[in-house]
């Protein structure tokens, strides 16, 4: 089956973004595929490049990119939540004339009409929240 | 209020958050009217404290913070004419139809399965 | 069939209820993350109404410590039976 993500909770803050990378890494060794996982909410925070956690604590950001490397999973941000909570790539914070960006691929913006499409698209689609 | 033909469609939209306290309610609609743009059938329900997202008198915050009320006024735009409450919620927080800023129907705690089983996709914010 | 998804407890959260009112005669309620303390013995109660039909994700009762208190009315599936109700289920609803 062809399987997306919705993660609207911050990492470290709820156990939304562990839950949902346990639950991924369970439905690819059960052969599924993982499409998509998208972040919306305070889901956003999940793409920040610069998250550094204590080295004896898992690395979400990196497990998230380790999905895509991987598994070709894609990893896509709501933009409008982004931008609002300071998740800018490069791109947009050229836009918007800031130095330095917060969100980097495989993390990719993009408009929330691609949860829609995937909603539609895949033939099952979890969300984890906080 | 029994004599209401429940919608099917392609999205249901849950919200059960109250405006202002979150982003919820707000990025929920955002939702909803994004998916009807995109030529969807979308159906919302207000569930517990999100029914006071139809109460009338909404403002913005003292810091200017958005209402969502106008938001609600784009639904129709949108074609979003679905829209359902929980008549127990409502009733719970002491509002009638009245009280509502839109016009939007009624049901029963014990409809709402039924509303979840006629949709594709379902979203709960 | 749908698979609900419940993260929060009884004992803090009244979401549980939206939850229940929400599910038809076969749909499946999961309790997964702090939802799982909705499994215990002293708390089951509140889900009476899904007996029979009523999950509980192993790993998040064995890291509270808590798996030798779920009631034995509860199914305890681990990630990867959390997968499979996923398949079984048409969607998923989650309640948080």
């Amino acid at each position: 089956m062809r399987y997306a993500l919705l993660v609207q909770g911050a990492p470290y803050s709820s156990q939304a973004s562990h839950s949902a990378l346990r639950f991924a890494s369970a439905l690819l060794a059960r052969g599924h595929r993982l499409e998509c996982v998208f972040f919306y909410h305070e889901g956003v925070y999940n793409a920040a490049r610069l998250a550094a956690p204590p080295q004896d604590e898992p690395h979400l950001h990196d497990a998230w990119c380790a999905l895509n490397a991987e598994h070709g999973t894609q990893l896509q941000v709501c933009i409008a939540a982004a931008l609002r909570r300071g998740m800018l790539d490069e791109r947009e914070a050229s836009r918007h004339g800031k130095h330095g960006h917060s969100v980097e691929p495989p993390f990719e913006l993009t408009g929330l009409g691609q949860l829609i499409d995937l909603g539609q698209s895949v033939d099952r689609l979890v969300t984890f929240a906080p | 209020m029994s004599s209401h033909a429940l919608a099917t469609g392609d999205l249901l939209v849950i919200l059960r958050h109250a405006p202002h306290g979150s982003s919820w309610l707000r990025e929920g609609l955002d939702a909803a009217l994004v998916a009807a743009a995109f030529g969807q059938s979308v159906t919302l329900l207000f569930q517990s404290d999100g029914v006071l997202a139809l109460a009338r008198g909404q403002q913005a915050g003292p810091l200017g913070q958005k209402s969502t009320a106008p938001t609600l006024d784009m639904l129709a735009m949108y074609d979003i004419e679905s829209l359902f409450f929980v008549e127990d919620a409502l009733a719970s927080f002491g509002l009638t139809q009245q009280d509502l800023q839109l016009s939007a129907s009624g049901i029963p705690v014990t409809a709402i399965p039924e509303l979840l089983a006629g949709h594709k996709q379902i979203l709960t914010f | 069939m749908i698979l609900h998804i419940l993260n929060r407890p009884p004992s803090s959260s009244l979401v549980y209820r939206e939850a229940l009112a929400a599910m038809s005669d076969t749909d499946r309620l999961l309790l997964v993350e702090d939802g799982v303390l909705g499994a215990l013995t002293s708390q089951v109660r509140h889900f009476q109404q899904v007996e029979g039909r009523l999950f509980a994700l192993r790993e998040d009762l064995h890291a509270r410590g808590l798996e030798g208190q779920c009631d034995a009315s509860v199914q305890v599936v681990d990630v990867d039976g959390f997968v499979t109700l996923t398949e079984e289920a048409d969607k998923t609803v989650s309640w948080f």
